[in-house]
């Protein structure tokens, strides 16, 4: 058992306090989607703009990035693509691998993105999102904010389990 | 991927004079960041940008921008934070900005992201971080590189030109 399964299940047993519920205007997800996280060699310039020009020429989608620099000051770069191109991402990655430096891989073949919006950057909105989803034992693959909305993306498996946490922990018109 | 002067943009969102701090691998449980948010939260800071991603080994990083005046409130409480939180390195970097490109459509045209990183990397711009999401794309620079930046998107897309304070549009 994990760290965060011994967590949840000291809080289900002992309960745990309801927070006023969050107001916003809505919550989206997207189509079924694949993620693909890469670790490349870190630097000022690292190979990321090159996956993703490599990604574009293949006519392959990107539809969420998450780029950071990790704590071993490697680049970690998350790519959600669409479902259907996965295989053809997994091969320009497989015949680029050495050229683009890239030390470790791992995908997930169906994912979604789940979006709240409004976020207006309020931090307790993103605790909200995140602690909700944990308190499932949902883990999300990655996380991020982009001007209005902030998202996550999740395993498809977990989505409706997702959707249904949400609804009950943000109060929506 | 078609010619990137037909993508046409809104103008650009610049967040200036931020600091980005850094929260690695921090142990996955529920309101394990929790501590942070309700400190900003408290102080009525916001969040101008976040992104947390996989660290391996149930752990987690999380990265956000904040501005750097309010940094400044909050350094002295950050070490506790950062302790419970269990975070096992904080990292921050200042002044970064975050620069806003928003419009042309990451969600639906293949090459897009990478015509802007691209560019973004022959330039010499550095991007600590990004967040990438539907039409929106969050680039997180060294705040003396901004400049520059806007350059390099302003060849790379077509950005309409803000409009001057007392000149009016109409002829």
């Amino acid at each position: 058992m994990n760290e965060q399964s011994k967590t949840l299940d000291i809080m289900r047993r002992i309960g745990v306090p309801r927070p006023e519920k969050i107001r916003i205007t809505g919550i989206l997800q997207s189509p079924v989607l694949a993620s693909l996280t890469l670790l490349l060699p870190g630097g000022n310039s690292d190979s990321s703009a090159s996956v993703l020009e490599l990604m574009g020429a293949n006519e392959i989608n990107i539809r969420f990035i998450n780029k950071y620099k990790d704590s071993a000051g490697n680049t970690s770069l998350c790519l959600c693509i669409d479902a259907d191109l996965l295989d053809r991402a997994l091969s320009v990655l497989d015949t680029n691998e050495a050229s683009l430096g890239i030390r470790d891989f791992m995908y997930h073949p169906q994912v979604k993105v789940i979006s709240i919006y409004p976020h207006k950057e309020r931090p307790r909105v993103t605790e909200r999102l995140l602690t909700t989803l944990r308190m499932q034992g949902i883990d999300p693959l990655s996380t991020n904010n982009a001007s209005s909305v902030i998202s996550c993306v999740v395993n498809s498996d977990h989505v409706e389990q997702a959707l249904a946490s949400l609804a009950d922990a943000f109060e929506m018109p | 991927m078609g010619s990137a002067e037909t993508l046409e943009i809104f103008p650009l969102k610049i967040q200036r004079n931020l600091t980005q701090l850094s929260f690695l691998r921090i142990p996955t449980r529920p309101g394990a960041t929790r501590p942070l948010f309700d400190l900003l939260e408290r102080h009525g800071i916001l969040v101008r940008f976040v992104l947390e991603g996989c660290a391996g080994d149930y752990n987690r990083d999380l990265v956000i921008c904040i501005d750097s005046e309010a940094f400044a409130r909050l350094e002295p409480e950050l070490k506790e934070v950062n302790t419970r939180m269990q975070a096992q390195a904080l990292e921050l970097r200042q002044p970064v900005a975050v620069i806003r490109i928003l419009g042309p459509h990451f969600d639906i045209r293949p090459g897009t992201s990478g015509l802007l990183f691209g560019a973004l990397d022959r330039a010499g711009i550095t991007v600590f971080s990004n967040a990438t999401t539907i039409t929106s794309s969050m680039c997180v620079i060294p705040d003396d590189q901004v400049e520059a930046a806007e350059r390099t998107i302003g060849r790379t897309f077509e950005v309409p030109k803000k409009k001057q304070k007392g000149v009016s549009s109409k002829q």
